[in-house]
Parts: C-alpha cells; sequence; structure tokens
C-alpha cells in the first residue's frame, strides 16, 4: 500500500488549489440556486417584459390610464428620469422598452392632435413590437370612446377609461398541447448545480490526477520506483485505487453538496438517481483527462494553464456556460465530439423528464453511455502515451 | 544605466513563458471562447421576423371576412409584416406546429382560440393580435348600444385606411450606440486582461527584494540606484503589459470583429491606464502583503478573478447589479472601472463618466505605487 499511501501525501501539496476551485463552484452554486426561478406557471402566460415608464405628464388622466395598463401586462421597473441611468438598465437588459411620456400628452390626446409616446428600445426587437402593441391598443381604443362613445355629461374620462380597461380584459382562449415544456428562463435551482458541477469535477479532478502524475513521471522518481522491488503492474494497480478513490471522493463532495442545497426539491421530483448516475460517468471522463494531461505535461507551472484550458475550453464549448440551444449550429456540431457536450444534453433532458418518459430515459440514458464510451477512448489514449514512454 | 536596466527587465519578462501564457494567451483563448460561445449573439440576430402562424382552414374561417382582413393586413409584405400566414387543414397545422414550423395555430370560431406548444414572446404577440381583434369587437358593439346615432360614421372610419389603428409610438435614442449585452463579456476580459497585468508587478517585486529571491539579493547589493532599478522594471512591465493588452484588443477587434466605437485615442489610453493599474496592483501584492510566492500569487490570481467576477466576466448582470446595489464598490473596482470606461465610450455620446473612470484608475494606481514605494524605500535586512 506504500504507492497508494504516498497518492495521498503528494494529493496534500495540492490541497490549497482544489480548495480555491471547490470554494469558487460552491459560491457560484449558492448565487446560481438563489437567482433560478423558482416555479413555473401552469397553463399559457403571456410574456411580461420589463419595461420603464417615465411619466412626465404626470397630472393627465390619460396618462395615468396608461400607465396603469401597462403595470397590468407588463413588468414595470421603477427608473430614475436620468438618460444615463436609462442606459444603462437598457444595455444590461434590466428593461427592454423604455417609455416616455411626454409632458401635455392627455390634453394633445383629447383634444385630437398629434401626440407621441417616445420610446427607447433595442432596434427591430420583438420585445418592442410586442409593447408597440400594448400602448396603441391603449390609446386605439380610448380614442374610439373618446371620438364616438363620449356624447353627454356622464361620459367624463375616467368613465372612458374605464370602459376602455373593461373592454381591454377580454383575452383569446389559449391553449398549449404536447408535452409541457419547461422553458429555459424557469429550470429548478439543482439544474444549474449540476451542470456546474461539470467545472468543478473537471477542474477538481484533472487538476488532483495529474499532480500525482507529474510527480510520479519526473525522471528519477520514474527510474528509482522502476528499480523497486515492488512490481510495475502493482504500483500501477495502486496508483489506480487511488485515482478512483480520488474522483469518486470528489464526486462524493459535490453529491453531498446537492443534497444540503437541494435536498428537498430533489427527493420530490425523484431526478437524483439519473443526475448522480450522468456526473458519475464525467467523473470517468475527468479522471481519463487527467491521465492524459499528466502523461503530457511535465511541469506544475504549465499544468495550471493546461487544466484551465481544458476545463473552460470543454465547458464553453459543451454548453456548460453558454446553453446548447443558443449556440450556432455550426459550434454545436462540433461539440458532438465532446464529452461534456453530452453531458449538458444528458442534465438538459433530466430537467425537463416527467413521468419517466421511456423515450425520454432511452436518450438520456444514450447520452450516459457515450460518456462512458469518451471516458473509455481518452484512458486508452492516456495508456498508449504512458507505453510510448516506457519503450 | 536606466536603459540597460531596462533592456534586460524586458527580456527577463518577454522569456517568462509563464507569465505570457497568463498575461496574453489565457485571455485570447478566452476571447475565443467567448467568442464561439456567443459570438454570434448580437442585437442584429435578435431582430424581429415575421411570425409563421398556421390558420385552420375551417368554415367558421371562411365565413368571418372581418378576421381574414386582419390576418390579410398583417401578413402583407412590407417594413410592417407581422405574420407569416399559412392557411392550412387543421391536422397539417398540428403537424406544423408540432415540428416547431410554426410557433402557433388560429382557429376560427364564435372566438378566435390560439393553441402554441409553449409560451414565449412571437406566441404572446400571436395572442395580442387576436386580443385586439376581440376587444375591438366589443368596444364597437359598446359604442353602438351607447351611441347608436354614430354607427354610420363609426363604421365608415373604420373601414377607411388605416381605419382606427394608429401608431402612438415614436423611436427616439439617447446615442447612435445600439445596446448588446455580448459586448460587455469582451470589455470585462479586458478588464481582466489589464489586471492580469499585476503578474508583471509581482515578478517585479520579488526581483528586487533580496528577502524574496535571489535575484533580489543580487540586485540589492549592485551599484545602481535603487529608484533606477525600480521605475527601469516598472516600465519594462508596463511596456510588456499594454503591449500584450494592445494585441488582445487588436484580435477581439479585427479577428473577432468586437465593436470598441470609433475614438481610437480613448480606447488606448483606457488600455494604458488600465495596465498602470494592473502592474502598479501586483507590485503593491508583491510588496506589502507577507507570505511565500505561491501565497501572493495565489492572492493576486484570487484577487483579480474577484474584481473581474464584479466587473462582469462570468456574468454579465453582475456589473449592473453591483451599479445598483453598492454604487461604491464600482469606483474602487479597477477591473470595473476598465469595463466601464469601454462601455462608456461604445454607449454615451459625452465624455463624463469616461473620465471620472478614467481619473480613478489614476487615483487607485496612485495609491498602490506610493504603498509600494514606502514598503520598499530603505529597506535594509539584518540577515536574509
Amino acid at each position: 500500500m506504500q504507492v497508494f499511501k504516498a497518492y495521498f501525501k503528494v494529493m496534500r501539496g495540492a490541497v490549497a488549489t482544489l480548495s480555491i476551485n471547490l470554494c469558487v463552484f460552491l459560491a457560484l452554486a449558492v448565487l446560481f440556486s438563489f437567482i433560478a426561478p423558482q416555479v413555473q406557471p401552469v397553463g399559457f402566460e403571456p410574456s411580461r417584459i420589463p419595461v420603464a415608464i417615465i411619466n412626465r405628464d404626470k397630472e393627465g388622466e390619460v396618462s395615468q390610464g396608461l400607465a396603469e395598463y401597462m403595470e397590468k401586462v407588463c413588468k414595470v421597473i421603477e427608473c430614475p428620469d436620468d438618460p444615463e441611468k436609462l442606459q444603462d438598465a437598457l444595455f444590461h437588459g434590466q428593461v427592454k422598452y423604455v417609455a416616455i411620456i411626454p409632458p401635455g400628452f392627455s390634453d394633445a390626446f383629447l383634444s385630437g392632435e398629434d401626440c407621441v409616446i417616445q420610446k427607447v428600445i433595442v432596434p427591430g426587437s420583438a420585445e418592442g413590437y410586442y409593447v408597440d402593441i400594448i400602448i396603441n391598443r391603449f390609446l386605439d381604443t380610448l380614442d374610439l370612446y373618446r371620438m364616438y362613445g363620449g356624447v353627454g355629461e356622464e361620459d367624463s374620462l375616467p368613465r372612458l377609461i374605464a370602459s376602455a380597461m373593461e373592454d381591454l380584459a377580454v383575452e383569446t382562449p389559449v391553449t398549449i398541447i404536447g408535452e409541457t415544456v419547461i422553458s429555459e428562463e424557469y429550470r429548478p435551482g439543482y439544474y444549474y448545480y449540476f451542470l456546474y458541477c461539470a467545472y468543478a469535477l473537471l477542474a477538481l479532478i484533472t487538476m488532483g490526477v495529474s499532480t500525482i502524475m507529474i510527480s510520479f513521471n519526473e525522471p528519477d522518481l520514474y527510474m528509482r520506483n522502476s528499480c523497486s522491488p515492488l512490481s510495475k503492474r502493482r504500483m500501477n494497480r495502486q496508483l489506480a485505487a487511488g485515482h478512483t478513490t480520488f474522483a469518486l471522493g470528489c464526486w462524493a463532495v459535490l453529491m453531498i453538496g446537492s443534497l444540503v442545497m437541494h435536498g428537498r426539491n430533489l427527493s420530490e421530483t425523484g431526478v437524483l438517481g439519473l443526475y448522480s448516475l450522468n456526473t458519475l460517468a464525467f467523473t470517468f471522463v475527468c479522471a481519463a483527462i487527467g491521465l492524459v494531461i499528466g502523461a503530457f505535461v511535465r511541469s506544475t507551472s504549465a499544468q495550471s494553464g493546461v487544466v484551465n484550458v481544458v476545463a473552460l475550453g470543454l465547458c464553453f464549448l459543451g454548453g456548460v456556460f453558454v446553453p446548447q440551444s443558443i449556440m450556432s449550429e455550426s459550434v454545436l456540431a462540433v461539440s458532438k465530439f465532446l464529452p461534456s457536450y453530452w453531458f449538458v444534453k444528458a442534465n438538459d433532458a433530466i430537467a425537463v423528464l416527467r413521468n419517466s418518459n421511456p423515450e425520454h430515459l432511452h436518450s438520456i440514458h444514450n447520452s450516459i453511455l457515450i460518456q462512458v464510451g469518451f471516458a473509455i477512448a481518452i484512458f486508452s489514449v492516456a495508456l498508449f502515451f504512458s507505453k510510448e514512454r516506457e519503450a | 544605466m536606466f536603459w540597460h536596466v531596462f533592456v534586460y527587465r524586458l527580456k527577463c519578462l518577454v522569456r517568462d513563458r509563464e507569465l505570457v501564457f497568463w498575461t496574453l494567451i489565457f485571455s485570447i483563448l478566452l476571447g475565443t471562447l467567448f467568442y464561439v460561445a456567443f459570438g454570434h449573439l448580437t442585437a442584429e440576430s435578435a431582430r424581429f421576423q415575421p411570425i409563421k402562424v398556421a390558420v385552420v382552414n375551417n368554415e367558421a374561417y371562411n365565413q368571418d371576412p372581418a378576421l381574414q382582413a386582419v390576418l390579410k393586413e398583417l401578413s402583407s409584405a412590407g417594413a410592417n409584416q407581422m405574420l407569416d400566414l399559412l392557411v392550412v387543414d387543421d391536422k397539417e397545422a398540428e403537424e406544423l406546429l408540432e415540428e416547431g414550423a410554426v410557433s402557433g395555430i388560429i382557429t376560427a370560431g364564435e372566438l378566435p382560440r390560439l393553441t402554441v406548444k409553449e409560451p414565449g414572446i412571437y406566441q404572446s404577440i400571436l395572442k395580442m393580435i387576436l386580443d385586439e381583434y376581440i376587444q375591438t369587437t366589443k368596444t364597437i358593439t359598446n359604442i353602438v348600444s351607447r351611441n347608436p346615432q354614430v354607427s354610420g360614421e363609426l363604421f365608415e372610419n373604420l373601414q377607411s385606411q388605416n381605419g382606427y389603428r394608429r401608431d402612438y409610438t415614436e423611436q427616439i435614442s439617447f446615442s447612435d450606440a445600439m445596446p448588446d449585452m455580448v459586448l460587455g463579456y469582451f470589455y470585462a476580459l479586458l478588464a481582466m486582461a489589464c489586471m492580469y497585468s499585476g503578474f508583471c508587478g509581482l515578478r517585479n517585486a520579488f526581483d528586487i527584494q533580496a528577502d524574496l529571491s535571489d535575484k533580489g539579493a543580487r540586485r540589492s547589493v549592485a551599484p545602481t540606484h535603487k529608484m533606477v532599478v525600480v521605475l527601469a522594471d516598472s516600465a519594462a512591465a508596463l511596456a510588456i503589459s499594454f503591449s500584450e493588452v494592445l494585441i488582445l484588443l487588436g484580435y477581439l477587434a479585427f479577428v473577432l470583429g468586437v465593436n470598441f466605437g470609433n475614438q481610437v485615442g480613448y480606447v488606448l489610453l483606457t488600455c494604458l491606464a488600465g495596465s498602470v493599474a494592473g502592474v502598479s496592483f501586483g507590485t503593491f501584492i508583491g510588496t506589502s502583503v507577507r507570505g511565500s510566492e505561491g501565497v501572493k500569487t495565489g492572492l493576486l490570481i484570487g484577487s483579480t478573478m474577484a474584481m473581474s467576477f464584479l466587473a462582469g466576466l462570468m456574468w454579465i448582470d453582475m456589473k449592473h447589479v453591483v451599479a445598483l446595489k453598492a454604487p461604491w464598490l464600482v469606483y474602487i473596482n479597477p477591473a470595473t472601472l476598465v469595463a466601464d470606461a469601454f462601455y462608456s465610450l461604445y454607449i454615451f455620446d459625452t465624455h463624463r463618466r469616461f473620465f471620472i473612470n478614467i481619473g480613478m484608475l489614476c487615483v487607485i494606481s496612485a495609491v498602490f505605487c506610493g504603498l509600494s514605494f514606502v514598503r520598499l524605500r530603505r529597506e535594509k535586512y539584518a540577515s536574509i
């Protein structure tokens, strides 16, 4: 067991780096589980576009009515009447539409003069079209009442606005067909936890495994070990046991983390088993990648560069940091040759799995098996290079 | 002597492969990954396209000329085309929806119905169009029941060109720049590269202090005035860092096509101010923090990553969230100041905010340099 014991002695030296990676992951996991929206509404809910309303016609009843109607159908965000702050909010997507109601708008509208609501939008955006319809809808309806429904004393402005509001409350019945699709904005917190597990596993396991392999492959140590009475086979067996223990340890820590943060939700939906299986398959991929890095890289300074590039590269191209649904077709075509793509594909499929649909389960199992295939292939490459070195 | 030390320092830094990897190659790789992952998601690519919709060709639809007229008007080719209409039977409509070829199905009846597969902005627009149709019918019924004498004039108006539909909105813009969130990631990346200049400052701090490295001990006993050595070292570090940031800027702007606006002089000034802040921060960590090389390097990487995170490198909304919740943090985080300087050059017509950012970067750099100077001057060692 000397080699197995030495394995963890060497690993102790890398504890600081491994802890930093783990802490970064846990911090991100906590952050994203707070940000993740909780429950998807049942049935069809029209989009509620974030809008900033700058009402410079505060006294005008039409302006007030319009603002009131927009509050019902849009998500109104409080913003100060300051172009710099409004531009910030628009650039960062905090609001998608800035509607500026100019002073005297109500009077101009009621007297039938030309009047406009100024808007600041991303030109040509769908959200812009949508909010345009909402504003025009209210003002067109009110205009019809103003022109034809306002005869007589009783038709005061508040009554016309109330009539318009009443008409605008009538809605088209909407049916949703097929299986319920969980849209990206309503993915549960644990979905993001397991998604970012890919980065944590890659960073932790490749760093740990390659650190050991670099130490054991150091020329002097390698030659010294070669002439020791311990057979090559036994030494490799103990190293393999060390790698397996370390990789499974990392996986177990992350699984415990998921139970602590999302245990209740996971047990309610019953998808913990599938997530565990998917991350376990990816754990083997990471261990195999760590072996390859350990076989190629000679110095610890080059190692951190290679580990970072490999981990970030696989995560960006596989769809961990950016959803696969918004990646371009050409990039996705290349990503299919990466194990992280199949990890994310399975992760996405598990998040939307309902009632253990056999067809979906089959595709999840396929993705997991493909990762196992990648692990075997990468492991074979590592073996080939270590044999080459021996020769 | 200044030039002699400067040239040799330059050679030392350029030949440090690890340093060049983290300060240049890593940023270029990260920029490439950003571009590959979401470079295609420009504001232009999110432009509204006419919504593909299937209409069930049933008896109710054929007997509803009003609905036909509305849908025809909205799908007529031109700048205001909102719908791309397919009139098909109900089975085909469902197939098209299932394949994702259309966003929804409109079925005429007493009240028109909408069938969709999932909620979304295009589906919401479809619903709003149908809402408009039934709401207008209700409004007209209400008006006619209240004032039957206006019905003639009302219908005449409705049938006239454009009828009652008016566009009350007018697009204005605060500047010519197109809001494009993806740009924020590249600006934060450049900010990170500027802060990574700290590695050069840190290397300098190791090689000038006798208790930290053999090289430092040898240089400390050399007859050259320490001030000359420190200035030459810092100038070399700045020259290397600034060149690396310029290479990254060139790669982002000319190879990946990232838009930095057209104020080249100010863009270069931001890169320079960012590099100065990075080098002085690295020197500060190297001189003022006690600990081994590993501790100092770890601290530099950790703090740089934290600054870049707050500047929006990992999650672009972070910069805006910090500006809303803790505005003071924006003014003391050099990475945010660099990213915000690029952003204000791109988005604003005025330079007020840009110069606040550059000014704060200069103040922060001066503070770091001052603290490092205090720590380095007249240093004596009883034993090393």
